[in-house]
């Protein structure tokens, strides 16, 4: 079989792997534990005045056949795995009666949008000056940003959204905190909206960025300090190699392999962050679905979302694996 | 069949000794990696006063055991020079820059100008030395291209005829460096290096790290390679079985100076210093069954070497002068130098 | 140990700068004890008063001092990151050196369970949990949970550390001598890994608090143990940003990065101090 082949279709187990376990992971959460998630919907729904017993009744009843919880464990089981499969998750409590998946796939875009763009200029700036940085290690504006990266790089994604909303809510208010475009700007292919989508964009974006960057900052950093000193580098040096073409072909392009490897490993982070940043700004992504469904005790579009994060996530790292083999042409031969 | 061969000079013509101008030559060099901190300095005496000269479209070696200090007089006639190692003596001349006391002190655009287009390179440990990421057509592209001064298509057709000299197929230059093997990756380091026929080429333990049998095949392909272009070769390794086989003239390098220089043939028949009459009898001889003895002691520490001749500590014939005093390379027969106590009893030493 | 410790503080100005950012938030917790006010009483000095002599940090809207509530829900927060730490340094080290010493299709297998913990997005797993359990949700469970979910990054960089000392000579002479997997594993290795597992502490101390502050930020928590995401939860609940009562947010969040960065920065220093080539090159390499 082609090298290639053989590594897609290894690739393709793990995340098959990654699917099953985490889909089982969710299954054993609701299914598994002794709390009964209709129990919970229900308290929380009739935690506002009261409920007739009978109306309760009819509600659990019409709950658990909605959300595939009548019938024996097995039954039970694979009702689940087949909802998975159709992404057919029933319909929403909070929103009812509109199905799980169309609320899904209408704020899905809103976090791919927002995920893509935060992760490729992060990667792409933190990167290419972390690769700088490791290979002009005199440089003293390098050194500065380094000190800036290891200073920003620790603090978890929400405290940086808090703090931008603070500085661009209160007390610099230039940039819109709120929503995925303009309120009263109907939604459709032209200029003004999309104007607008990017305006608020800005800062959820920028939150994100800011935390990422200096990860791949560092990381670059310190794989080109010591990609320096390996044989090819000293070797091209010795032959008079243009230093511009040494940077470049020789030691980046070296470097940007584990550094890959690291964007695959740090997808499922990167997500998790992008789901809170999005409720800090009340983008209409994923995130603002999920805990506002937590808080309406809806059970479907919790487990909803929760399982299309694992699969939406695991392809995105299939996709990154797929790509790996164009950057290191050794990996076909192991 | 290969594009043709550029005229060279008649087989006989290239083994008479020719006093034609040297190539390199190297006077009273002293390098030394030295560590500075809270205000103490240190050096190591890496290369302690070495002189020799390399003559044009020769095979000159330069023996010794690891820790004599041939890696960093090899680094530092390359211009490889970085702290901790600073050139803190002597000079280092080229035919093609003359006046200039090496590489390290030329400007950028002349260094720029004479690497691999004069000078070049075979290092050892022929696994890493290609960007593994990219086919082995882009080293030769980023290395050579723009010393030729050919149009592309001539170039890579130049490139192909030079692979063909080392018996490679041109495939070889589709491929990553780590679908070849290692005698293939070595004689692409062959073939990159002698490109652009440089007058100089230093080839470190170039063979160390392939086994016997493809050892044999690259080192007839050095030889053939050089012969062909004409250009110099200084040749380093701790193997004395490959100096006998491939060298003209011969250095013994111990504790960062130099002990003897010779042509290769009388070396070997008549070593004069005791270290070099150990290296030489420590080679295994087809019948010869008597047993080998094994030098006593280590080589020294070039921090703190022993005062006067370095070698004194391990020596059969030490005497009360070589405690005392360094002994001065002298001449001692036609092209033969010897820095010994023993050989020349009334030569005087440098403190 | 004391002498890789010493030669940290020498050497090495990132170590000095997160050991006291590090002490610093320590001794805040540690003040926790000599707080006067109960930790979980409320309406106990008069609300909403800015930073002043009386009260350092002010008061927050529920009527707390937010330096006395702040040295509390730092040492919670500390807490609660050194119990997952601790917790999934156990899982770490066990499959880290197992999977690394015993290498073959053991290897491949946890490598692949591994990979998969690696990558499966935590938050919204750990929202579910919280949505099924909801108060039942106690401190404990939420540290065992996460110390489950959370070793497996770790857990390939000690295996790493265990491929390479598979290798070594004195291993070899360990396994003839004929020690079991386990006493060399113990005996032998542990001490070798020792400062990996240190920096990779810090590092998850890092991540388990991150997620605590940002789980009871959205109020997924036991919200009535004082917290950092615990304090701002409420400030939030208080709209406190709108009201101006900006100091209920800023001490929180400016102790929390410190400790963040303080952690991230021991963790740096330590792996930085593990390889020996840029120890060299801090040490001595530099001329002049």
């Amino acid at each position: 079989m082609h090298p290639y082949l053989a590594y897609v279709a290894k690739r393709l187990g793990q995340f098959l792997l990654i699917a099953f376990i985490g889909v089982n992971l969710a299954y054993a959460i609701t299914h598994a534990t002794p709390i009964d998630p209709v129990e919970q919907s229900i308290a929380v729904a009739t935690s506002f005045g009261s409920t007739a017993p009978q109306a309760i009744e009819s509600m659990r009843q019409s709950l658990r056949e909605l959300y595939g919880l009548t019938g024996t464990p097995l039954e039970q089981y694979l009702t689940f795995w087949r909802r998975v499969v159709t992404a057919d998750f029933g319909p929403s409590l909070s929103a009812f009666p509109a199905p799980v998946s169309s609320l899904i796939a209408r704020a899905l875009p809103w976090t791919v949008g927002l995920l893509v763009t935060s992760t490729l200029l992060s990667f792409a700036l933190g990167s290419l000056l972390g690769g700088l940085a490791g290979y002009h290690q005199d440089s003293r504006g390098l050194k500065l940003m380094g000190i800036l990266a290891m200073g920003l790089h620790p603090v978890p994604y929400y405290i940086v959204a808090l703090v931008l909303l603070i500085v661009f809510g209160f007390v610099w208010p230039v940039l819109p905190i709120a929503g995925g475009s303009a309120m009263n700007l109907p939604q459709g292919f032209n200029l003004e909206f999309a104007a607008s989508v990017a305006r608020h964009s800005i800062l959820p974006v920028l939150s994100l960025t800011l935390v990422g960057v200096g990860g791949w900052f560092l990381g670059m950093r310190s794989l080109v300090s010591n990609i320096v000193s390996e044989d090819y580098v000293v070797y091209a040096e010795l032959a008079g190699v243009d230093r511009r073409r040494i940077l470049s072909s020789y030691v980046m392009r070296n470097a940007l392999v584990p550094q890959f490897t690291g964007l695959a490993m740090s997808l499922g982070g990167i997500f998790n962050g992008a789901i809170i940043t999005e409720k800090v700004f009340g983008y209409p992504g994923v995130g603002t679905l999920l805990v506002d469904a937590v808080y309406a005790g809806d059970y479907g579009l919790v487990l909803g979302v929760t399982t299309v994060s694992i699969i939406g996530v695991s392809v995105g790292v299939l996709v990154i694996d797929l790509v790996y083999p164009f950057l290191d042409p050794r990996v076909q031969v192991r | 069949m290969s594009a043709p061969v550029p005229a060279v000079p008649s087989a006989a013509a290239a083994a008479a000794p020719v006093p034609a101008a040297p190539v390199l030559s190297v006077q009273d060099l002293k390098a030394y990696y030295r560590t500075r901190y809270f205000g103490v300095t240190r050096d190591v005496r890496a290369v302690d006063g070495v002189s020799f000269e390399v003559r044009a479209g020769e095979i000159y070696g330069l023996a010794g055991e690891s820790s004599s200090g041939k890696t960093t007089l090899i680094k530092a006639i390359a211009g490889a020079i970085r702290p901790p190692l600073e050139v803190v003596g002597g000079t280092m001349t080229f035919s093609f820059l003359p006046g200039s006391p090496g590489l390290h002190r030329a400007s950028p655009a002349e260094v720029a100008g004479i690497r691999w287009r004069h000078l070049s390179y075979i290092m050892q440990g022929s696994m890493n030395v290609l960007n593994p990421v990219r086919r082995v057509k882009h080293s030769f592209d980023d290395f050579a291209f723009r010393h030729m001064g050919l149009a592309r298509s001539a170039f890579w057709a130049e490139v192909e005829a030079h692979l063909a000299r080392v018996d490679l197929d041109p495939s070889v230059l589709a491929a990553y460096p780590h679908e070849l093997s290692g005698g293939m990756r070595q004689r692409v380091t062959i073939a990159l290096a002698t490109l652009c026929r440089p007058e100089f080429v230093i080839a470190d333990e170039p063979t160390t790290a392939l086994d016997v049998l493809v050892q044999k095949t690259v080192l007839g392909m050095i030889r053939s390679v050089q012969r062909e272009i004409g250009s110099s070769l200084l040749f380093v390794t701790h193997d004395m079985g490959v100096h006998a086989a491939l060298t003209d003239r011969l250095a013994i390098m111990y504790a960062g100076r130099l002990a003897e220089e010779g042509r290769t043939a009388e070396i070997f028949a008549r070593p004069r210093h005791p270290y070099t009459r150990h290296l030489v009898g420590s080679l295994p001889r087809i019948g010869d069954a008597s047993e080998r003895k094994s030098l006593d002691g280590t080589p020294p520490n070039l921090a703190d070497p022993p005062p006067g001749c370095r070698f004194h500590p391990r020596c059969p014939l030490a005497m009360d002068v070589c405690r005392r005093e360094q002994p001065a390379m002298i001449a001692d027969g036609p092209d033969h130098r010897v820095a010994c106590f023993a050989v020349h009893p009334q030569s005087e030493g440098h403190p | 140990m004391l002498a890789i410790l010493r030669d940290l503080l020498r050497y090495n100005a990132e170590f000095r700068i997160g050991l006291l950012l590090v002490g610093i938030v320590v001794v805040l917790a540690a003040l926790s004890f000599a707080s006067p006010y109960p930790p979980l009483d409320v309406y106990v000095v008069p609300p909403d008063l800015p930073p002043s002599w009386a009260y350092p940090f002010g008061t927050t809207s529920r009527g707390q001092d937010v330096f006395w509530q702040l040295t509390v829900a730092i040492r919670n927060t500390l807490a609660f990151g050194i119990a997952v730490a601790l917790l999934s340094r156990v899982l770490s080290l066990a499959i880290g050196l197992f999977s690394g010493y015993k290498g073959g299709w053991i290897d491949r297998v946890l490598m692949s369970i591994n990979d998969t913990f690696i990558v499966l997005p935590l938050f919204p797993i750990l929202v579910l949990f919280y949505f099924v359990m909801r108060d039942r949700m106690t401190w404990a469970m939420l540290a065992l949970i996460m110390a489950c979910l959370g070793w497996a990054y770790d857990a390939r960089l000690i295996r790493s550390v265990a491929m390479s000392l598979k290798t070594r000579e004195f291993t070899q002479t360990s396994i003839f001598s004929g020690m079991t997997t386990r006493e060399i594993l113990m005996r032998e290795h542990l001490p070798y890994v020792m400062p990996i597992v240190f920096s990779t502490t810090m590092n998850n101390m890092n991540w388990s608090i991150g997620l605590e502050v940002t789980l009871s930020v959205l109020g997924f928590t036991d919200i009535n143990t004082p917290t950092i995401g615990g304090m701002i939860f409420w400030a939030n609940q208080h709209t406190a940003m709108v009201a101006g009562v900006w100091w209920w947010f800023a001490f929180p969040v400016a102790v929390v990065v410190m400790a963040f960065v303080g952690l991230f920065l021991l963790a740096v220093s330590m792996n930085e101090y593990i390889d020996p080539r840029s120890r060299l090159r801090r040490m001595g390499g530099a001329a002049g």
